[in-house]
């Protein structure tokens, strides 16, 4: 499915990471396989650190703190603001939407659109589209989309197929009306057969969760995890996005009249390294063209992803150039979709952390 | 790793050292880079010997 968009452009990008910060080293006792075989593991996949939230932490504590970043900074009014989608797999309550209860911890005008939106790696994409369909109504003039996940709470310590590479984050994009001549070009897809490749099985109303599905189970690899933790079928994502992605960013390039090499940046969700440079192989993109750096420095965040590529490769540029952009997620669902657009002139980019209990905040005043 | 063309039919792919998670990935990888062929870990692990995997690649990649 195609979309296109005129007159809307991301203003200003805000990625936020827990303080914690653990590695890979210090985790492999925790694996049943022995230490050389994760050595390796971890060199090809490209892991090392990630940022995990302390107990208790949830979506709405970290988008209600980096809200209040932008808006004790004057980078966001509060009374602009005319909707607020989260996107989210992991959130406070089934009910009530954690959009709502930010909404509330913010002390937001009454006078908007909240949205909780459940989606994952291919998040960001569709928080974008949902984004520019909102400011298509004469209402809409700013949009803040909050991408937010701590899936490390939903993770097995000892499933090393996980485990490593999950990192929680959030990200705050504020969506505006811009210039008609701004074209955003998108496209999405979906196919619900193969839902189970990423899954937490249990939690909802099919499996719900008890003592059972907290038992952590050898899955027949040496990997343990509970059915309330979630699991993710590797070879088959890896095929899904080899055949895949390639004919989508294609198909979005060939609608846009756009070359490859045209193509500034190729700022993709992030699974991991290994992955990445494959899928980068197969389109012919050159490495430096598309960050795949995050999982190895903060972890695999979900639909965070994409922002922190670009928050923590690109945020002093993109205050002052502009570049065209390809975006791509790709994932839970199963969900893909991306998108062509004009990135930068942003009025704020950045990476601030998320304190550590007791500790003091350390980000700039 | 395993270079299809060289191959001994008769090795047993449990047999060898490294055979795990990390191999398995490596070689559907590889069988794409390669051959555009497209094998699930389940499809590899079930493979015997390196002739079963010959033959399944083979079988893929015939239009």
């Amino acid at each position: 499915m195609n979309f296109l968009f005129h007159g809307k452009r991301i203003s200003g990008l805000l990625a936020l990471v827990p303080q914690n910060e653990a590695s890979f080293l210090e985790e492999m006792k925790n694996f049943n396989f022995p230490t050389g075989r994760s050595l390796k593991l971890k060199e090809v996949m490209g892991y090392d650190k990630h940022r995990l939230v302390q107990d208790g932490v949830c979506v709405s504590d970290l988008a209600v703190f980096a809200m209040q970043h932008l808006l004790s900074r004057g980078l966001l009014d509060r009374d602009h603001i005319d909707a607020l989608i989260l996107v989210t797999q992991s959130p406070d309550h089934l009910m009530p939407p954690t959009s709502s209860i930010i909404q509330g911890r913010l002390d937001l005008n009454h006078d908007m659109f909240c949205l909780d939106i459940n989606q994952g790696c291919a998040g960001f994409i569709v928080g974008l589209i949902e984004a520019c369909l909102l400011l298509e109504q004469p209402a809409v003039r700013k949009v803040v989309l909050i991408n937010a996940d701590v899936l490390s709470r939903k993770t097995s310590p000892r499933d090393r197929n996980s485990y490593p590479l999950i990192g929680d984050a959030a990200s705050i994009t504020v969506i505006d009306r811009s210039d008609a001549r701004d074209v955003i070009y998108a496209n999405l897809k979906m196919d619900g057969t193969r839902h189970e490749a990423l899954m937490i099985p249990a939690g909802g109303l099919r499996v719900p969760s008890d003592a059972a599905t907290a038992v952590l189970q050898d899955v027949g690899d040496g990997n343990l995890r509970a059915k309330d933790h979630l699991r993710m079928d590797g070879s088959a994502v890896f095929n899904f996005v080899q055949v895949e992605v390639p004919p989508m960013i294609e198909s979005l390039l060939g609608t846009a009249g756009v070359g490859l090499e045209a193509v500034d940046w190729f700022l993709f969700h992030q699974p991991n390294r290994f992955m990445l440079h494959k899928l980068a192989d197969k389109m012919g993109i050159p490495y430096a063209k598309m960050p795949s750096n995050i999982v190895e420095h903060f972890g695999n965040s979900s639909g965070v992803t994409i922002p922190m590529a670009i928050v923590s490769n690109l945020a002093a540029r993109m205050l002052g150039e502009r570049f065209r952009a390809c975006l791509a997620g790709f994932g839970v669902g199963l969900t893909w979709g991306s998108m062509l657009l004009s990135l930068g002139e942003m009025s704020f980019c950045e990476l601030i952390e998320y304190p550590n209990a007791g500790a003091q905040p350390q980000n700039d005043a | 790793m395993l270079e299809l063309p060289q191959l001994d039919a008769g090795i047993i792919l449990a047999d060898c050292e490294y055979w795990d998670s990390l191999t398995v990935l490596s070689i559907i990888a590889m069988l794409d880079a390669s051959y555009g062929v497209h094998l699930s870990a389940g499809e590899v692990r079930a493979m015997k010997t390196a002739g079963d995997l010959v033959a399944a690649v083979e079988q893929r990649r015939r239009p």
